[in-house]
């Protein structure tokens, strides 16, 4: 009989309990301090210790409650690219709270907590009451702050999202009733009872998940609520959030529907032109710079999901582990090169920020300027940006695929975007008069951050042989 | 590894120029005449016995398992290049001294010539594309940050139109590497290897010959647009228009290189795969680009601007070399495609010449346009002699540099062509009038009194213009000391 704390089970569950501990911690010290600095640090230093724990704790592959919460590299790749992007946006979220810091910060423990079990888990159930953590934090988080803009924009995005928790309940109980399992791994390769019911589950599935990546067409709450919160909590909602559900889509469709690859292929594939072409045309016209970023967002998503139509549509092992590769490289750059660029609206001292509002910051800090000049070359994908070796990775396994015209599509897209993405670049060195910048160093630090990362990680890609080992960790091989 | 220290010390002294204030045109002048001399250096001593191929060859594994690897290697195209932009550089830097810039500016220009530099040696198609791109970013700044009314708008245009040939360039590029990986099960993104015929007929045509469409397709689009050729020219009179003047030279003389670079050393290698129907293809765009382009800039009442479609225009014949060059058979082809490389050297240089003396004309006039300027001659002997000089350049005039190289292109083509060639001769006919025209509007006629006493070029000014006019000479009498190492290397490639 050993101690109950070094069963394998809970050894791999140390980090969220840590996490939650520390999170009901700081709802207690609320009442006595309200430094928000406190905080801030206090969520960063927990989360990294939570990343220690995470590594130190790695058991190779090890799966508990019959296949469905699987701890190995792959998950706890992205469990710790998420830790490492709320620390990004604890880090500088800092600035613009005005009350309650201690429940923001605890918020964010806690959707930490459940994007780790969401990064591990293979079943139905738990990635449903993972991801509605998740939403509820993030309900919570866009809906912090007082002024009736957040209120706004929180209430549309929370109506929305509840709706779509409808469609996973739906989704995952046709998935029962037609494969007879919860389990993804033994779903997806399950004798399928009936098929309108399975594809009625994909679709129901594809709703409820697909709304938060906001894929056309359930894109438009995304629009209005970043640009009505907070500025780290809309980068969180881009980059962190939009990571988890990217995973989860993964998990689902490509493990969960592997019987219906077809189905899955042709489903991804319309749906990933429309959602690029469409965000990159709508940020075209945009002159609001937040908004031009969120619809920016969904054309990145547009070319998430071709991860998705690679690995589904082809059966070449080169172009899957490829593709794979590049979904994970994809979303570690994302992180840095989205967020950064919305915690770059920090800024300017107003509520809608035009782009034309950064005119005349290049002559007042040309290292602001610069930085965020270099996210916006890795969101274009131009090299030698991580952005550029993101891209590389994901049209070279589109090609590997044979999927030509989806890498034409794409790779035009990437190039229109260039133009709006551009424009914020010339604007910032346009001389003007504005004095309503804030380029305290609170601003500025997160910004740079965002843009050494940005530039820093393609060195990553000299790992590709290291990283190409563990993509079998999905849950599927070729 | 000399070529690679010269590339290295260039990545300094760009890094250097970013940062030095004062002094700032002196340094970055003195850094441009180093690399150019220390680059001229090696062309002497490597290319003395020169016999085709690739020679200062080396590589850095950086990746393996995906074929990524520093490789670098020259051969007769790109010592001629590297001999045009370093050239053009130094000019470009040292014209600069009329217009005081601020650091950036020379910082930006050295980068620019980082990216050139590194085009023309890598070997790895990466490294290719990644300089390909980052040759980009320092133009649009540059122009956004510098240029004069309407930049904004420039600099967009002149990126997106870039882009969207760059990324189908990528896309051509990663067909190669995939069909070289799943035939070989090597990966491999080394240039030398990928260009094989003899691979792209076996393992891509025969089997499926609608991707050797689509990688064909990738390269000739961004080509062109490099070019630029006609439906795909639009950013060019923006570009070059609204541009400061160190920069039209740079935009004329050294960018418009890459695409020539991308024809003769990315396909000219796989001549072998690409139709006879493509290649006439081509020749009907180099030929329309020709007499279009020399048409649209009749009507300029902007001498810049005119200048801007002439450059344009003489691009047309690297087209037409290329095109003649994949039909033509032996001894004809050779010549086509060496006189089409040797078009780009000439074309560079005299735009070079053009662009400076036009500059220094703005500068004591302040007026780009020629229906408000004329008799210049008066008070400005020596730049209208110089801006005379590269404008007979320009129409080609026999003794001059771009006398060979149309003289190669045109002779070499009646082979193929035939009668077509009446057009080539239309077009040099309207090119010949208008910039004729241009110099009898501005150099000719009675002095324009209202711009009082003009200052006439110093001694510093005539040194860089005669530098250049001496260099056109020297080309055009001696064209040997070029065409020699180019036509080895053309015949090794062939």
């Amino acid at each position: 009989m050993t101690f109950v704390l070094y069963s394998p089970l809970l050894k791999t569950l140390y980090p969220e309990i840590f996490l939650g501990l520390v999170a009901f911690g700081m709802l207690m010290m609320g009442r006595r301090v309200h430094n928000r600095s406190v905080y801030s640090v206090l969520s960063i230093v927990s989360m990294f210790i939570a990343m220690m724990l995470l590594l130190a704790f790695d058991y190779g592959s090890t799966s508990f409650f019959g296949g469905a919460f699987v701890v190995n590299k792959f998950g706890l790749y992205f469990a710790i690219i998420l830790l490492i992007s709320s620390a990004y946006i604890a880090f500088s979220a800092g600035t613009r709270i005005e009350h309650d810091p201690e429940i923001f910060f605890a918020i964010l423990l806690f959707v930490d907590i459940a994007m780790i079990i969401a990064s591990f888990s293979l079943n139905l159930i738990f990635i449903f009451i993972a991801f509605e953590g998740i939403s509820i934090g993030t309900y919570i988080l866009s809906a912090h702050g007082k002024t009736r803009r957040n209120l706004e924009a929180s209430a549309k995005y929370f109506f929305t999202g509840v709706i779509a928790t409808g469609f996973i309940v739906m989704g995952s109980s046709f998935y029962y009733l037609s494969t007879g399992t919860f389990d993804l791994i033994s779903g997806g390769t399950a004798t399928i009872a009936s098929k309108p019911a399975l594809l009625l589950a994909l679709i129901f599935l594809f709703v409820g998940f697909g709304f938060k990546l906001a894929l056309v067409p359930l894109q438009q709450w995304a629009v209005d609520a970043y640009d009505g919160t907070d500025n780290a909590v809309s980068a969180f909602l881009s980059s962190g959030t939009k990571v988890l559900a990217f995973l989860v889509l993964l998990r689902v469709f490509l493990v969960g529907f592997a019987g219906l690859s077809n189905d899955v292929f042709y489903l991804f594939t319309i749906v990933s032109i429309i959602t690029m072409t469409y965000g990159n045309f709508a940020a075209l016209s945009e002159t609001n710079f937040k908004r031009m970023l969120a619809y920016s967002s969904i054309a990145q998503a547009g070319y998430l999901i071709l991860v998705l139509t690679v690995v589904s549509g082809s059966s070449s092992q080169l172009a899957f582990t490829l593709a794979i590769f590049a979904a994970m490289y994809y979303s570690l750059v994302y992180i840095f090169m989205k967020g950064g660029s919305f915690l770059a609206s920090n800024a300017v001292n107003k509520d809608k920020i035009e782009i034309d509002d950064f005119s005349g910051i290049g002559l007042k800090s040309p290292l602001f300027a610069i930085s965020l000049a270099i996210m916006l070359f890795a969101l274009a994908g131009i090299p030698p940006t991580a952005g550029f070796f993101a891209k590389y990775y994901l049209f070279l396994a589109l090609i590997s695929g044979h999927l030509w015209y989806l890498a034409v599509i794409g790779i035009l897209n990437s190039a229109i975007s260039v133009f709006y993405y551009l424009k914020v670049v010339v604007v910032m060195f346009r001389p003007s008069e504005h004095e309503h910048f804030n380029l305290s160093k609170k601003v500025v630090i997160p910004v740079l951050i965002g843009a050494i990362l940005s530039i820093a990680l393609s060195f990553l890609i000299f790992g590709y042989p290291n990283i190409s080992g563990i993509v079998s960790g999905l849950g599927i091989g070729v | 590894m000399f070529i690679l220290y010269i590339f290295i010390l260039l990545i300094i002294f760009a890094i250097i120029s970013l940062f030095v204030k004062k002094q700032r045109w002196a340094v970055a002048t003195a850094e441009s005449a180093i690399i150019l001399i220390l680059t001229v250096i090696y062309a002497l001593s490597r290319f003395y016995n020169y016999t085709g191929g690739l020679i200062s060859t080396g590589s850095y594994p950086i990746d393996k398992s995906i074929g990524i690897s520093f490789s670098y290697g020259i051969d007769g195209l790109s010592v001629a290049l590297l001999f045009l932009t370093t050239v053009i550089m130094f000019v470009a830097i040292y014209m600069s001294k009329v217009e005081s810039f601020d650091r950036r500016f020379f910082g930006l220009m050295l980068f620019t010539e980082v990216g050139l530099y590194g085009l023309l040696i890598s070997r790895n198609f990466l490294f290719f594309y990644v300089f390909w791109e980052v040759i980009i970013i320092p133009v649009f700044v540059m122009i956004a940050l510098f240029g004069g009314e309407g930049r904004e708008r420039a600099s967009l245009k002149f990126f997106v139109y870039t882009q969207i040939g760059s990324v189908l360039l990528l896309l051509s590029i990663m067909t190669l590497f995939a069909y070289y990986g799943s035939a070989y099960n090597v990966f491999t993104l080394n240039m030398s290897t990928l260009l094989n015929p003899a691979f792209i007929t076996k393992e891509i045509t025969d089997k499926v010959p609608f991707w050797t469409d689509f990688l064909l397709f990738g390269f000739f689009f961004a080509f062109l647009v490099k070019m630029p050729s006609f439906p795909l020219h639009s950013w060019l009179p923006d570009a070059y228009t609204v541009s400061p003047y160190p920069l039209t030279i740079v935009l004329s003389g050294a960018i418009s290189l890459m695409g020539g670079y991308g024809f003769f050393g990315v396909l000219m290698p796989i001549a072998g795969v690409i139709s006879p129907s493509v290649a006439w293809f081509i020749i009907g765009l180099g030929i329309f680009s020709l007499v279009y382009f020399a048409l649209t800039a009749m009507f300029q009442t902007n001498t810049k601007k005119m200048m801007s479609y002439a450059s344009a225009a003489s691009m047309g014949f690297i087209l037409i070399a290329f095109g003649d060059g994949l039909i033509a058979t032996s001894i004809n082809s050779f010549t086509s495609y060496a006189g089409g490389i040797y078009q780009i050297l000439a074309h560079g240089l005299i735009m070079g010449l053009v662009f400076a003396s036009l500059y220094l004309i703005k500068n004591r006039t302040g007026t780009d346009s020629n229906l408000s300027v004329s008799g210049l001659w008066r008070d400005l002997p020596y730049i209208s002699g110089f801006f005379l000089a590269g404008v007979m350049a320009s129409l080609g005039l026999p003794g001059l540099a771009g006398f060979i190289s149309e003289a190669s292109i045109v002779l070499s083509s009646y082979y193929v062509l035939g009668f077509i060639i009446f057009f080539i001769i239309f077009g040099m006919i309207i090119t010949a009038s208008y910039h004729v025209w241009a110099v009898q509007k501005t150099l000719n006629g009675p002095f324009t009194e209202k711009l009082g006493k003009l200052r006439d070029a110093n001694a510093s000014e005539i040194l860089i213009l005669s530098f250049l006019f001496i260099l056109i000479l020297l080309l055009g009498v001696y064209p040997n000391l070029f065409f020699a190492p180019i036509l080895s290397f053309v015949k090794g490639v062939v």
